[in-house]
């Protein structure tokens, strides 16, 4: 995956994303996630994309979650609830990876709206796929964070623009 | 008559939740996939609760409770709203509507039940499995 540069925003996403994410991960999957170096990569498998857009009179981005297939798989298994070697079907694991989005960008959204940006966020979507990369317009400030979950790496994109 | 309640949510996977906390309750657990088809099915089954979701395509859940409100033998019925939108101003709004409670995503199934029991004054007959 190509790793994009990070600008500064008006409205800063880090602690907020760090507070977030592994409070999502916990409640919903039991699964404990770590602050990983920002420039920390490590070789990919298949990834599973979730986004969810964010948008409002001054607020305009979008929320991307990028899982290995194995920790889209995991987390899948673990909001199922299925037994050890059963598999979910990649509708289950496209609906899981989507819920878990739109869970960080409703949190995400509240923080905002508090923040005075009132803002709507739109239904999750899912991309499937090997390397790729998110592209936007250069003026919306991007910031990359990575989580580690056992021996799986989460990154997590925000592209925000606020006036 | 068993206890009935209306789980209605755009995601398989929150209404597969739902379904998993309230096998806790001797209880009926019915489905809808937007606000339009759960207005259907809250007049067809005349369920006891409704969890209704917010976003959602095609009629979204604060539409759907507002129909509900407006409609005699509907108005009535309890509805907890699920969010995934945690600000103070959605938590504001929401306890504005006229629902009986709300939970906000993430949460776990415990705390459904927690809501779900009060609502409808039940005790659950088994603890709800872990997800």
């Amino acid at each position: 995956m190509t790793t994009t540069a990070t600008t500064a925003s008006s409205f800063d996403v880090r602690a907020p994303i760090h507070a977030i994410i592994p409070n999502v991960f916990d409640t919903m999957l039991g699964l404990p996630l770590a602050p990983a170096r920002a420039d920390a990569t490590r070789p990919g498998d298949g990834l599973i994309t979730g986004f969810v857009g964010i948008g409002g009179e001054n607020v305009c981005g979008a929320v991307y979650l990028h899982f290995p297939e194995a920790l889209a798989q995991q987390a899948a298994a673990a909001m199922l609830g299925l037994g050890a070697g059963e598999t979910a079907a990649d509708a289950d694991v496209n609906d899981v990876v989507g819920e878990l989005c739109n869970m960080v960008a409703g949190g995400l959204k509240g923080l905002l709206c508090d923040a005075g940006l009132p803002c709507a966020i739109s239904a999750p979507a899912i991309v499937r796929g090997g390397d790729y990369s998110i592209e936007t317009s250069e003026d919306v400030p991007r910031q990359k964070f990575f989580f580690d979950c056992q021996e799986h790496r989460l990154a997590v994109e925000v592209h925000l623009k606020t006036n | 008559m068993p206890t009935k309640v209306l789980s209605v949510d755009d995601s398989k996977i929150i209404r597969m939740i739902v379904r998993r906390a309230l096998a806790a309750f001797d209880c009926t657990v019915v489905e809808a996939v937007n606000g339009e088809e759960g207005l259907a099915r809250a007049a067809s089954e005349k369920p006891d609760l409704i969890i209704l979701d917010i976003t959602m395509p095609v009629m979204d859940g604060v539409t759907m409770l507002a129909r509900l409100k407006e409609t005699a033998d509907l108005k009535d019925i309890p509805v907890i709203m699920l969010t995934a939108e945690s600000g103070r101003e959605n938590v504001m709004h929401i306890a504005q509507l006229g629902v009986r409670d709300y939970l906000v995503k993430p949460f776990k199934d415990e705390q459904l039940v927690e809501k779900v029991g009060r609502v409808l004054s039940l005790k659950p007959a088994a603890a709800p499995v872990a997800a």
